[in-house]
């Protein structure tokens, strides 16, 4: 049979702003049949993303194709001129992106994007066009597509706006989907729900598929074969069975990223005087709107009680808008509760003066906007100790030393802006800034979700290390609810601002009975997939 | 919207009265008035002086003079020109009119090209089109707004295909069309001058927030769409980046007046800005504070027209 596409020797060049030359793809050999779904998985910055923007010609102006073909209907894609690329864009070769919020325009009603998709491929009048969109809306699952279509980007949740993106890019039949990443921005119930919707959407319109992903545990049951990327270069490629026996390590790991937290060092446990205890909390917020100046309250949270010991770690695991981070706001003291108490070690925790106040700490979701990108390494983490007035210049120089090196980070690179570092070391660095005051408690707000799967296993091993070495305290806060089930020593599940599940050491999921539970437990296990560790 | 707008208009009749009268009581406390320099004059007797202040009011305490303004205000004259003698608003209208001839044209006119050719600037950025404008309205930038005028007029002197200055020629009773093709004749030089000066501004806004929007990853996905490049440009990068232009269509408005203020003064065109001039030298009080409190409605209007048209525009701030 002939491959749909064929990428043969594809070579790409970044040219950075200093000249340097970066190597984002090296030989790239991949084929794609009519109707199968190929997997490329990879880490950020493995160059799996230039490879899906380079089908299409779609990469950005500094990119250098210096060598390849990419070969499709007896044309090369790299050399067709632009109005024959134009046709192709859309009707043949379609894509859908990591951020619907980010792919779709801010200004135009989705249903008006879905048209113009439409009639820049087909010639068709209005009405026609209008009911081509009704008709798609409705194939990737909105039940009143009219009510969608008039809507504006903002006014849809992620997971509905992924599905707009989804049709206005089948909305031409395409035979070939690149997905890049569709699922990463979304909680795991919708990841799960979307994932479902492709994998119909496979059947019903014939789809081949490029699914780019760092998750292994999702393309197990969805991908027809795995490529693994790294460096540029494809290391591998077939169905997961031939993957796992191959021997390199590097593929081993991401096929089954759990392997890397040992469950031994999970096993800790301290008994005595908790050192964060919460009492009945809750929390409203008064909302008007700015023209009618319309008053209404959203209830945030509501009679959370929760225990949290030295050494062990907490879980909170819920949907977007559960008020799990309200929660998280309430303990570290940017939000004042409406009633309720929060102890620290016995103390409630609103009479903390600037000292003691750090002893609570916060690890944020995404690195690149709490760190400041015009501090250096050094600055951003002897920051705080210059707050707190600690120590000598010389001494505040060891003691970040001393941190980047627990935290995995090169102690050279100290001198480097925060800019610079990669998405994982940026985590590492907000890590280490929080650490250096020497908290008790550490509150961490969805601060892994943003990273590679791998990655994400990398930082809570390390996480794990330092724990047993400082007797830490972690308050998780996670949408995965297998993921957490890795490490944390209780789980606690929120739906609606309150907490309506408790898994301990002593009772596991099977027992569990709420149905907020159980869809997130089911949406975990789709997305790790059966067969694979992370679900064990 | 319409309690909103009737609430901005509020605010905005707030502010003008705020304005006036603060520029009344500053005036007032500056030292001399109009009629300071008569007393130079050998040849006008201190009783008559003493008689037209008595005329105008002015020996009266200020809350009185406050008082009686404001009257005049209410009945739309805003006080009286001691120059001319006559009611300010009598006086201020036609000019009004002269200045709006010049900055409305130059308004749209300035629009309409910086847009195109921002986007174009924004499209090929870093290409030689780019570079062209770049180079090109750094330079008028750099050139002040007055030897802009001066410039224009040296090209009306030497080549002598445009008018000098003025509003129109003395033979004009030809025929409304006649007299129409000679004042457009006559705005042709003013107008060009207002629009080079404004250009530069507007069209780097215009790039720089195109490039913006060009670099976002939907404008990315609208691409891999294969959508048409027109449609791409102007329906769905310039919409998207349409709002701080909005912002700044609203402040142009203001800011053009005030260049036109100089232009006219250049150029002697019968606009607000030589009676300006005079005014504020012969300190004709009322018609100052008269031509302050319109260049503050420009802004304010301008202010308004913008939120408006934000609100038409953008569908984000309409649902707030």
């Amino acid at each position: 049979m002939e491959p749909l596409i064929q990428i043969s020797d594809l070579t790409v060049d970044y040219i950075a702003e200093g000249g340097d030359v970066i190597h984002a793809l090296r030989n790239v050999e991949l084929q794609i049949n009519g109707r199968e779904t190929v997997g490329l998985l990879g880490e950020s910055g493995s160059g799996k993303s230039s490879l899906g923007l380079a089908l299409l010609r779609l990469l950005p102006g500094n990119a250098h194709v210096t060598s390849g073909k990419i070969e499709y209907r007896q044309q090369d894609l790299l050399r067709v001129d632009q109005k024959e690329l134009r046709k192709i864009r859309g009707a043949d070769i379609s894509l859908v992106f990591q951020e619907p919020a980010l792919a779709l325009n801010p200004v135009l009603q989705v249903g008006l994007q879905i048209v113009d998709v439409l009639r820049a491929h087909c010639k068709m009048d209005k009405s026609q066009a209008a009911s081509e969109t009704n008709a798609i809306l409705r194939q990737v699952g909105f039940a009143e597509p009219e009510r969608i279509a008039r809507a504006y980007p903002h006014q849809l949740s992620g997971g509905q706006r992924q599905r707009v993106a989804i049709a206005q890019a089948l909305v031409c039949r395409p035979g070939l989907l690149i997905a890049d990443e569709p699922l990463s921005s979304l909680d795991t119930v919708t990841q799960a729900e979307i994932l479902e919707l492709l994998r119909q959407l496979k059947q019903e319109l014939n789809l081949a598929m490029l699914f780019i992903t760092h998750n292994a545990g999702l393309l197990a049951s969805f991908a027809d074969r795995i490529a693994v990327m790294r460096h540029g270069q494809i290391l591998t490629c077939g169905i997961l069975e031939e993957l796992r026996r191959t021997p390199d390590s590097y593929v081993q790991e991401i096929i089954s990223p759990a392997k890397i937290i040992p469950p031994a060092m999970t096993a800790t446990h301290s008994n005595g005087k908790p050192l964060l205890q919460i009492r009945n909390l809750s929390k409203r917020f008064q909302q008007h709107q700015i023209l009618t100046r319309k008053k209404f309250t959203i209830q945030a949270i509501e009679g959370i009680d929760l225990t949290l010991h030295a050494g062990t770690t907490v879980a909170l695991v819920g949907r977007s808008g559960s008020g799990k981070s309200t929660l998280a706001r309430c303990c570290a003291g940017f939000e004042v509760p409406d009633s309720g108490e929060i102890f620290l070690e016995g103390g409630p925790i609103q009479k903390l003066s600037r000292q003691t106040r750090q002893q609570v700490q916060m690890l944020f979701q995404d690195a690149s906007t709490s760190l400041n990108p015009r501090f250096t390494a050094e600055q951003l983490i002897s920051e705080p100790l210059e707050i707190m007035a600690w120590g000598t210049k010389l001494e505040r120089r060891e003691r970040v030393v001393k941190s980047l090196q627990e935290v995995g980070l090169d102690p050279q690179t100290s001198d480097r802006l925060s800019g610079e570092f990669s998405g994982g070391q940026r985590q590492r660095l907000a890590l280490a800034r929080a650490l250096v005051v020497e908290p008790k408690l550490l509150i961490l707000d969805e601060a892994l979700s943003g990273l590679d799967i791998p990655l994400q296993a990398t930082m809570v091993r390390l996480l794990l290390e330092l724990q047993l070495q400082r007797n830490l305290a972690y308050l998780y806060i996670s949408h995965d609810l297998s993921f957490v089930s890795l490490f944390a020593q209780s789980i606690l599940v929120m739906h609606e601002g309150r907490i309506v599940e408790r898994i301990g050491p002593g009772n596991n999921f099977q027992g569990s009975s709420h149905p907020a539970t159980q869809a997130l437990l089911l949406a975990s296990r789709s997305l790790h997939a059966p067969g694979l560790p992370l679900s064990q | 919207m319409t309690r909103y707008l009737i609430r901005r208009l509020g605010h905005a009749l707030l502010l003008l009265w705020g304005v006036a009268t603060l520029l009344f009581i500053l005036l007032q406390a500056a030292p001399g008035e109009f009629f300071t320099e008569m007393k130079l004059n050998p040849q006008i007797s201190a009783e008559t002086i003493a008689g037209l202040r008595t005329q105008y009011g002015l020996d009266q305490p200020l809350p009185v003079r406050y008082i009686r303004w404001m009257g005049s205000v209410a009945k739309g004259e805003f006080g009286y020109s001691f120059a001319y003698n006559i009611p300010v608003a009598t006086l201020l209208w036609p000019r009004i009119r002269n200045t709006l001839m010049l900055t409305v044209p130059a308004l749209i006119i300035s629009w309409f090209l910086a847009v195109p050719l921002g986007v174009l600037a924004a499209s090929r950025k870093g290409k030689w089109p780019d570079r062209v404008f770049s180079a090109g309205t750094s330079t008028l930038l750099a050139l002040p707004d007055l030897l802009i005028a001066l410039l224009f007029l040296l090209l009306a002197l030497r080549s002598g295909i445009f008018p000098v200055g003025g509003m129109s020629s003395t033979a004009q009773e030809e025929g409304w069309w006649k007299s129409a093709l000679d004042t457009i004749w006559h705005m042709a030089l003013p107008v060009a001058a207002l629009v080079v000066g404004s250009l530069p501004i507007l069209l780097r806004h215009v790039r720089a927030s195109m490039v913006e929007v060009l670099n976002s990853s939907y404008m990315r996905a609208a691409q891999g769409h294969g959508l048409f490049r027109n449609s791409l440009l102007y329906r769905y990068a310039l919409r998207a980046a349409a709002n701080p232009l909005i912002s700044l269509f609203g402040l142009s408005l203001a800011g053009l007046l005030s260049v036109s203020l100089l232009v006219e003064v250049v150029m002697s065109w019968p606009g607000l800005g030589p009676l300006l001039i005079e005014a504020i030298l012969s300190r004709d009080l009322f018609v100052v504070i008269a031509a302050v409190v319109f260049s503050t409605i420009f802004l304010v209007v301008g202010n308004l027209l913008a939120d408006v048209l934000l609100y038409t525009f953008d569908p984000r701030i309409r649902m707030q």
